[in-house]
C-alpha cells in the first residue's frame, strides 16, 4: 500500500488556484521528487500533506487512511525557510520537538546525540542555533526533522545553500532513511540532485501537473537529441548530414544535436567510414533539459 | 496532555533564563528595596536615631514683652512628633544667638513689628538661607496662633477652654442605609489604610505583571511565525495546546516574579531597622482585609487569561516583530483604561463608574479588586462579576484559538477583520 496518496488534490486562495488537481503516490521507502519553479505549488502542496492546510477538494491518505492527529508523531517536515529558534540550545529546541513528536526524554536525547555523530558535530550539542553558520544551522534544521524518527519525511528545498560536501552528506542519510522504510517527500530546483535520488518525480508549473512517473519513462518519452561521438582521427562532414543540426568540438570527439532519431545511424556510418569510432552514445535527455522544455512549452 | 507540559516547561524555562526577564526582576527588586529603606535611610543621613531633637528657635525680643513670654511658655499639643523650643534674646546681635546659628544648633529667630495693637504684632523668621521648611512653619504658625488666642481672650477663659478651642472638631462620615439596621452596620466602619496601601500596591503589581507577560506572549508567537518554527510546531501539536501550553507557561513565569518581588518586600519589613516603618505610617497588617488577598490572586488569574489570550491572538496575526508594537496598541489601551480607573478612583471607590467598571470583564479584575479592597461591595456582586469574567475568559479562549489557528499560517501583510473571520471558518481548532 502507499504510504503517502494524492488524489485530485485542489487549494484554491481565493481567486488564486495554488494547487489545481494533483495526484501523486509515494511508496514505502521511496524518495519522491516535487519538481517546479518557484510558486508552482510545491510548498501548498507539502503543506496539505503536513495537515498544515486544508485541501478544498480531492483527498491525501496515509497509509490509506485520512489525516489524523496522530500522524504528527509519524512526520518530520524540514521548511524551506530552517526554523529553529535563533536563541535556544540545540539540545533543548530538538529534545523539545522531538518530544513534541511523541518521543521520549531520554530517547529523543540518545537519537540527538546520534545525529550530531553522524554529521560529526557532537560539540554543537551545547550551542545556541544563532551562533551556527548558515549550512550548519540547516543541518540542525535537517536533525530536527529526522530526530523522532519519522515514517513520512517532508523535505523543502534540503539542499539549498549547502557546501557539495555536506549535500553529499545529507544525500547519504537520506538514502539511509529511505533504506530503513521512510517515505520522503522530496522538493529542489537541482535537477542533478533528484535524478540521483528519485525515481518518480511531479514537475509542477503554475499549480498544475506537467509531467509526472519514472523518469526513465519519462525519458523515454522525450526524444532524443544529442549524440557523442569519439573517433581515433578527424571527422569531417558531420554538419552536412541530414538531420543534424548542430556541432560541437570537444576536447576529445563531439557532440551532435540531431532533429530525428535517424541522423544518428548515418553519423555513426560516416564516422565508421572515416576511421575508428571509439566511442559512440545516443544521449537520453537530462532532467533539466525535460524541465525547461516541460515548463518552457507550457508558458509559451 | 503531555505536550502541553513540555511546552509549558520549554516556554517557563527559557523566559526565565533570557537577560531581559532577569535584569527586570532585578531592577524591580532593587527598586521596591531602596523605595521601602527610604525612610530609613533618611534618619540615618538626618544623623537622627530614634526620638527627634527638638528645634532651637530664637525670640529676639525686650524683657517682659508678653507676646514672647507666651511663646516661650508654650506647650505643644502632646501628640505633635517635632518639638520646638523657645529661647528669648535681648537683641538679634546677642553673642550667644550668633554662635547658636553659627553652630546650626539654633535654626532661626523671630522678630516682631514694633505696631501691634490686639494680639501678635506680624513676625519675622530670620535664617540663614532665608527658607523656612513647611513642618516648622506649621509648628510656629500652631503655637503664634495659640499665643494670640491667649493675648486677645487674656484671663476671660480658663487654659482647658483654651485648648478646647484648638482641638480639631471630630468629622466622620456615615453612609445612608436604605434596609436600615443591621445592612448598614459593616458598611460604616472606615477602612484601615492599610488596605488602601495593599489595594495599591496591588494594582500596580497586577498591571504591571499583565502587562509585561501579554507583551511576552505576543512576541514570542510572532517570532516563532517569522522564524517558520511555527509550521514545525504546528504539525506537531495541536494549536490550541500550544496556545494554552504558551499561556499556561507564561503565567508561571508571572507568578514567579510576583513571587520574588512578594518576598523582597516580606523581606524588606522583616529588617530589624525596618521594623517601626509599619507603624510609623500608622499601617496595621492586623487590619489587613485578608479577601483582598484572595479574591486579589483569583482576579490576578483570570485577568492575566483574559489579557493573555487576546496578546496571543494578536501575536499569531502580525508576521514580523516590527509590526507587533502597533498591533498590540488597541490591547495595551484596554489594559491602561482598566488600571487608570481604579487608580484615579482609589480614594472614591463607590462612584458608579468604578461599579460599572467592575462588571465589566476587562476592566473588572482590577476595578473589583479596588471596591473589595477599599469600596462597598456585596457577595453577589463579587459573585456576579466573576463569573462574568470566567465566561468572557471561556469565549476569548475559543475565538484566541480560532484566531491563532488562522493567524499563524498567515503571512504577508496584515489580514483584514474579513479575511480573518472567512478564514477562521475553514479550521476546526
Amino acid at each position: 500500500m502507499e504510504a503517502l496518496q494524492l488524489e485530485q488534490v485542489v487549494k484554491q486562495y481565493g481567486e488564486k488556484t495554488a494547487v489545481n488537481g494533483i495526484s501523486l503516490k509515494v511508496e514505502q521507502g521511496e524518495i519522491y521528487g516535487l519538481l517546479g519553479a518557484n510558486g508552482a505549488g510545491k510548498t501548498t502542496t507539502m503543506r496539505m500533506v503536513l495537515g498544515l492546510i486544508y485541501p478544498d477538494e480531492g483527498s491525501i491518505l496515509y497509509n490509506g487512511k485520512p489525516y489524523s492527529a496522530e500522524l504528527q508523531h509519524l512526520m518530520g517536515y524540514l521548511p524551506e525557510e530552517r526554523g529553529l529558534y535563533p536563541k535556544v540550545k540545540v539540545s533543548d529546541q530538538i529534545i523539545y520537538l522531538a518530544r513534541l513528536r511523541g518521543m521520549s526524554a531520554s530517547e529523543a536525547d540518545k537519537s540527538l546525540r546520534y545525529w550530531l555523530e553522524r554529521f560529526d558535530v557532537p560539540e554543537y550539542y551545547n550551542k545556541k542555533i544563532e551562533e551556527l553558520s548558515k549550512g550548519n544551522q540547516q543541518k540542525m534544521g535537517f536533525v530536527a526533522a529526522v530526530v523522532h524518527k519519522p515514517k513520512i519525511l517532508i523535505l523543502d528545498e534540503a539542499f539549498s545553500g549547502l557546501d557539495p560536501v555536506n549535500v553529499e552528506l545529507l544525500k547519504d542519510t537520506v538514502r539511509e532513511m529511505r533504506d530503513s522504510g521512510t517515505s520522503i517527500l522530496f522538493s529542489t530546483h537541482r535537477m542533478e540532485h533528484v535524478e540521483e535520488l528519485c525515481r518518480n518525480i511531479t514537475i509542477l508549473d503554475r499549480s498544475n501537473t506537467v509531467v509526472q512517473g519514472d523518469i526513465r519513462e519519462i525519458k523515454k518519452g522525450y526524444p532524443r537529441e544529442q549524440v557523442a561521438l569519439r573517433t581515433t582521427g578527424e571527422v569531417n562532414g558531420l554538419a552536412e548530414i541530414a538531420g543534424v543540426t548542430r556541432v560541437e568540438r570537444l576536447e576529445r570527439g563531439y557532440l551532435l544535436s540531431i532533429s530525428e532519431i535517424g541522423a544518428a545511424q548515418r553519423i555513426l556510418q560516416l564516422a565508421m567510414a572515416q576511421g575508428e569510432v571509439e566511442h559512440f552514445e545516443i544521449k537520453e535527455p537530462t532532467l533539466n533539459q525535460i524541465f525547461i522544455r516541460a515548463v518552457g512549452e507550457s508558458n509559451e | 496532555m503531555n505536550k502541553m507540559g513540555s511546552i509549558i516547561n520549554f516556554t517557563f524555562k527559557n523566559k526565565v533564563r533570557t537577560k531581559s526577564f532577569m535584569i527586570t526582576t532585578l531592577i524591580l527588586v532593587l527598586l521596591l528595596s531602596i523605595g521601602m529603606n527610604i525612610p530609613y535611610l533618611i534618619k540615618v543621613f538626618n544623623g537622627e536615631n530614634g526620638a527627634k531633637e527638638a528645634t532651637q528657635i530664637g525670640i529676639v525680643a525686650a524683657q517682659g514683652f508678653q507676646p514672647a513670654e507666651l511663646l516661650m511658655a508654650y506647650t505643644p499639643p502632646a501628640e505633635a512628633e517635632d518639638k520646638v523650643i523657645f529661647t528669648a534674646y535681648p537683641s538679634a546681635e546677642d553673642a550667644a544667638l550668633k554662635q547658636g546659628l553659627a553652630d546650626e544648633k539654633i535654626e532661626g529667630y523671630l522678630t516682631f513689628a514694633d505696631k501691634g495693637s490686639v494680639g501678635v504684632p506680624p513676625v519675622t523668621y530670620h535664617s540663614k538661607d532665608g527658607e523656612i521648611d513647611s513642618e516648622l512653619r506649621t509648628n510656629l504658625q500652631a503655637a503664634l496662633q495659640q499665643v494670640n488666642t491667649g493675648l486677645i481672650v487674656g484671663d476671660k477663659l480658663t487654659e482647658s477652654q483654651v485648648a478646647a478651642i484648638f482641638a480639631p472638631v471630630s468629622f466622620d462620615t456615615e453612609q445612608l442605609s436604605a434596609t436600615g439596621g443591621a445592612g448598614g452596620t459593616d458598611q460604616d466602619e472606615v477602612k484601615p489604610v492599610i488596605n488602601y496601601v495593599v489595594v495599591y500596591v496591588l494594582l500596580m503589581l497586577f498591571f504591571m505583571s499583565v502587562m509585561m507577560t501579554g507583551n511576552m506572549i505576543a512576541a514570542e508567537i510572532t517570532s516563532e511565525k517569522s522564524s517558520r518554527i511555527m509550521e514545525i510546531l504546528i504539525t506537531s501539536a495541536s494549536p490550541l495546546t500550544q496556545m494554552f501550553g504558551k499561556v499556561i507557561g507564561i503565567f508561571l513565569v508571572g507568578l514567579l516574579q510576583i513571587a520574588i518581588i512578594s518576598a523582597s518586600i516580606a523581606l524588606n519589613l522583616m529588617l530589624p531597622h525596618n521594623s517601626s516603618i509599619l507603624t510609623d505610617f500608622n499601617l496595621d497588617l492586623g487590619q489587613l482585609n485578608a479577601g483582598i488577598l484572595v479574591y486579589g490572586f483569583i482576579l490576578y488569574i483570570l485577568g492575566y487569561f483574559l489579557y493573555a489570550l487576546m496578546y496571543a491572538a494578536v501575536g499569531s496575526i502580525v508576521s514580523r516583530t516590527e509590526d507587533l508594537g502597533q498591533a498590540v496598541m488597541p490591547v495595551m489601551m484596554v489594559g491602561f483604561v482598566s488600571f487608570y480607573l481604579p487608580l484615579f478612583s482609589i480614594s472614591n471607590p463607590d462612584t458608579l463608574l468604578v461599579k460599572v467598571a467592575s462588571f465589566v470583564p476587562f476592566t473588572s479584575p482590577l476595578s473589583l479588586l479596588l471596591r473589595i479592597g477599599v469600596g462597598h461591595v456585596a457577595f453577589w456582586e463579587i459573585m456576579v462579576s466573576l463569573l462574568i469574567l470566567l465566561v468572557t475568559t471561556f469565549i476569548f479562549g475559543w475565538l484566541a484559538a480560532k484566531i491563532y489557528r488562522t493567524g499563524v499560517l498567515m503571512y504577508g501583510k496584515r489580514p483584514s477583520i474579513k479575511e480573518i473571520r472567512k478564514a477562521m471558518k475553514a479550521y476546526k481548532i
